[in-house]
């Protein structure tokens, strides 16, 4: 044992110096500032799509854009990006903030004051009161004469950011437009739009993003809908009545059986675990791979035998594996308190609230026991197999042959992580806990779920005892292929190593 | 007392007959040559004595013990091929190797500070093995075999690929050794060097053992050669008496018959060929070899 942390702690020193193992660690942050920094430059770099409308009925339009008018005030009010208060009038600029700070149904009060002749409810302050009343008018100017360009930056909602009007209706001018790609899309709203909805078109060279095809024609029924209830003579209260959607309120089972309020916390929990899947599959990855590449660099460099001459062949693959898997432990520990350096001690440091509490996500003991867990099972679980396999090669070439199964076999965690990540405790997920080359990927997976005690006892023991079965064909074939030479062996004669039985009892020296 | 003794040992590969039968031993404080061509299985029996692999029947004793890897910190093993990790700096290796055989990390530094100075590297110490000539690198890996002071070194063809300076380097640290009173075996191929420097030698081929014994023993079984300088056609060397002709162009080596007379022979031979020296001695252990492998592979 003592020799086989000898040759563990002279692997991990080797491992350590190299730029692989230094590479991984750096890859965390890198990963963590992509994850943080790149939606925003997609978000800042988004480019409104161009679209026009013919309207045959020639009231359609100018409806929705009256509609949409108001709405994109809504989210004036609502997602009001910070710092442009410079491009707000003066008049506006006095109370908005006072604005701002009041609750969703008062500003919609606001709104429907503005927009559609409704009255001011009496909680709000005298003062804003007299302000709104005395604006109003200028306010309706104002936001009117906005251009698109202005409107898109008071707030990240307004449509004018993701879909912008062009006002032209000419046919053969908007063909060439879209040939020249100036132009996304163009309607056309029929003359009989109201009555049967009939004469509809879009038309774009592009049918597989629809975001602006659904959210048009989501504007557009609207109007139809209040027409058609309007002819129908149904009363507007009525109507809206009819009208509203049932929503319902997301809410979870506490662990006393209460229930409790879904927040976003709540989300964030359950895909964690995803995201920790995709690093245990990169550190299992990553530290197999070491192994291999190790094994066969102490064979093709002739050290095998003077190795074995001090120790047992055992030994020599029980240190390797050790001083890799201290490695790997290394590496994800690095990971561990960079990310909770990252979303737990920067925020705190900056004084920044974020909307969603990661730290209490991140830090869940349970998931970082169960990737620490999982990592040290997985790891010995294929490093064992790869290690056996990888005594057979005499160089990274033949290898890559030889362990393609085994490899194939590690990509199948990545293609269930979102599937399971849905479900975590559907009869998927269930069934492929019980596989033991999954075993730790997919029960990282479930551990928001989580899986019940009994799944955790049986599906750990079957993976140890799994573990000890390929420890033990490993040592098999290690024993004899570490000083094998030549062209490595086929699947049967592989199969005769692991049936041969062993010679003599090889005892640690 | 034996430092080894083999006793019928077989060993196999699949099909593959590698060790047949072998028994022999080699004594204490003796410098011991495994000669054999390639392929005679003179590695397959080293890595048996060092319990690298198992034989598959008969027994197998080292320094008395017969579970050989009990004693393995008291062997020192420098194989055929041999490498160094090339990241390691020389006396972190040496070092390792040091502890790899039991000793304490502070004894195998000492260790190999004596010993670094003792080959004239103290300066490479804190190099890179990367960095190192071929032959300072065998040199280190020749001090990492011998840092935990074994009292049995094998040394598999510790010859192979050195050039004359490095030759003589390795033959001296054999000679130290036995010196030292330790136990040498090597193994080689090329039969000049087994007769400068072995007290005993195994002549194996195909896995089975030809002959064994200390040098002048072994020469004692074969009949005496002739070794002459000569003028003439060689076919003319042939005569009754004489068993084999290892002709070299101007001089040749005659294997004489058991009995012959020799004085009869160098009297007709003087009339065959123009003859400029004639030595009568004991056969070289080349002639042995040739002869005796010969023998054994028709």
């Amino acid at each position: 044992m003592n020799r086989m942390l000898l040759i563990a702690f002279r692997e991990f020193l080797e491992n350590v110096r190299t730029k692989g193992f230094w590479f991984g660690i750096l890859m965390m942050p890198i990963v963590l500032v992509l994850v943080g920094v790149v939606p925003i430059i997609v978000e800042n770099t988004r480019v409104a799509k161009n679209y026009a409308v013919i309207d045959e009925t020639g009231v359609v339009l100018d409806a929705v854009k009256q509609e949409l008018s108001v709405r994109d005030f809504r989210h004036l009010l609502t997602d009001f990006t910070k710092g442009e208060e410079d491009m707000l009038p003066a008049f506006l600029a006095v109370f908005f903030p006072e604005i701002r700070a009041l609750d969703e149904e008062d500003q919609e009060n606001i709104v429907d004051y503005l927009f559609n002749d409704g009255k001011l409810d009496d909680n709000l302050t005298r003062r804003l009161t007299n302000q709104l009343t005395r604006h109003r008018s200028a306010i309706i100017d104002w936001w009117a004469n906005l251009s698109d360009e202005e409107r898109s930056q008071l707030s990240g909602s307004i449509s004018a950011n993701y879909f912008r009007l062009v006002d032209v209706t000419n046919l053969e001018q908007l063909k060439e437009m879209i040939e020249s790609e100036a132009l996304f899309a163009y309607f056309i709203i029929g003359r009989k739009v109201v009555e049967d909805g009939s004469g509809t078109k879009y038309v774009s060279n592009n049918l597989t993003d629809r975001d602006l095809e659904i959210w048009f024609g989501e504007l557009v029924s609207q109007y139809v809908r209040d027409q058609r209830l309007s002819q129908s003579d149904v009363d507007a209260d009525i109507a809206d009545w009819i009208n509203e959607a049932v929503s319902f309120e997301g809410v979870t089972l506490g662990k006393d059986g209460e229930t409790e309020e879904v927040d976003s916390t709540d989300i964030a929990r359950q895909w964690a675990p995803v995201v920790f899947v995709y690093f245990l599959w990169i550190s299992v990855m990553i530290n197999t791979q070491m192994l291999i590449t190790n094994t066969i660099e102490e064979k093709s460099n002739k050290l095998v035998e003077v190795l074995l001459s001090s120790v047992s062949a055992i030994s020599l693959m029980g240190g390797k594996i050790i001083g890799i898997a201290g490695t790997g432990l290394t590496i994800i520990t690095a990971w561990l308190i960079m990310a909770l350096a990252f979303f737990i001690g920067l925020p705190m440091a900056a004084g920044i609230e974020l909307p969603i509490d990661l730290s209490s996500v991140m830090a869940d003991p349970w998931f970082l026991g169960s990737f620490v867990m999982y990592f040290l099972l997985g790891y010995l679980f294929y490093a064992a197999l790869l290690v056996g396999l990888g005594s057979l090669c005499n160089n990274l070439k033949e290898a890559q042959n030889l362990i393609m199964p085994v490899q194939l076999i590690q990509m199948v965690p990545i293609f269930l992580m979102i599937p399971i990540g849905r479900d975590p405790n559907g009869s998927l997920a269930q069934v492929l806990s019980y596989v033991p080359p999954l075993t730790p990927f997919v029960m990282m997976n479930r551990a928001a779920g989580p899986p019940s005690t009994e799944e955790y006892v049986v599906t750990t023991i079957l993976l140890i005892v799994s573990i000890i079965v390929a420890f033990w064909l490993a040592a098999k074939v290690f024993r004899v292929g570490i000083l094998m030479t030549g062209k490595p062996p086929g699947a049967a004669e592989i199969f005769r190593l692991l049936r041969a039985p062993v010679t003599r009892r090889v005892t640690s020296p | 007392m034996n430092s080894i003794e083999l006793t019928s040992v077989n060993k196999f590969f699949g099909e593959h007959h590698a060790v047949s039968d072998m028994s022999f031993e080699v004594p204490e404080g003796a410098v011991y040559g495994f000669l054999g061509p390639n392929g005679a299985g003179k590695t397959s029996t080293i890595r048996m004595i060092m319990s690298i692999l198992y034989p598959d029947s008969g027994t197998l004793k080292v320094l008395g013990d017969d579970q050989p890897e009990r004693v393995k910190d008291r062997l020192g093993y420098l194989p055929e091929e041999k490498g160094l990790y090339k990241k390691m700096k020389v006396k972190e290796i040496i070092t390792y190797f040091g502890t790899l055989k039991g000793m304490s990390r502070r004894d195998a530094a000492a260790e190999a500070d004596k010993l670094l100075v003792r080959f004239g590297l103290e300066d490479a110490a804190s190099k890179r093995c990367e960095e190192m000539s071929k032959g300072m690198g065998q040199k280190v890996q020749i001090i990492s075999t011998l840092i935990h002071d074994p009292a049995l070194v094998i040394l598999d063809e510790p010859f192979s690929g050195l050039d004359p300076i490095n030759v003589e380097l390795v033959r001296d640290i054999i000679l130290d050794l036995k010196h030292d009173g330790k136990t040498v075996i090597f193994s080689t191929h090329i039969m000049e060097q087994a007769e400068q420097i072995c007290d005993s030698i195994l002549l194996i081929n195909k896995g089975v053992k030809l002959l064994d014994g200390k040098v002048a023993e072994v020469k004692g079984q074969f009949s005496s050669t002739l070794l002459v300088d000569y003028d003439g056609d060689p076919a003319n060397l042939n005569r009754p008496g004489i068993v084999r002709v290892n002709n070299m162009g101007n001089s040749a080596e005659l294997s004489v018959e058991e009995g012959a007379d020799t004085q009869a022979l160098l009297r007709e031979l003087m009339d065959a060929v123009k003859l400029n020296s004639f030595t009568l001695k004991e056969p070289s252990l080349h002639e042995i070899f040739v002869r005796t492998v010969g023998e054994s592979d028709t």
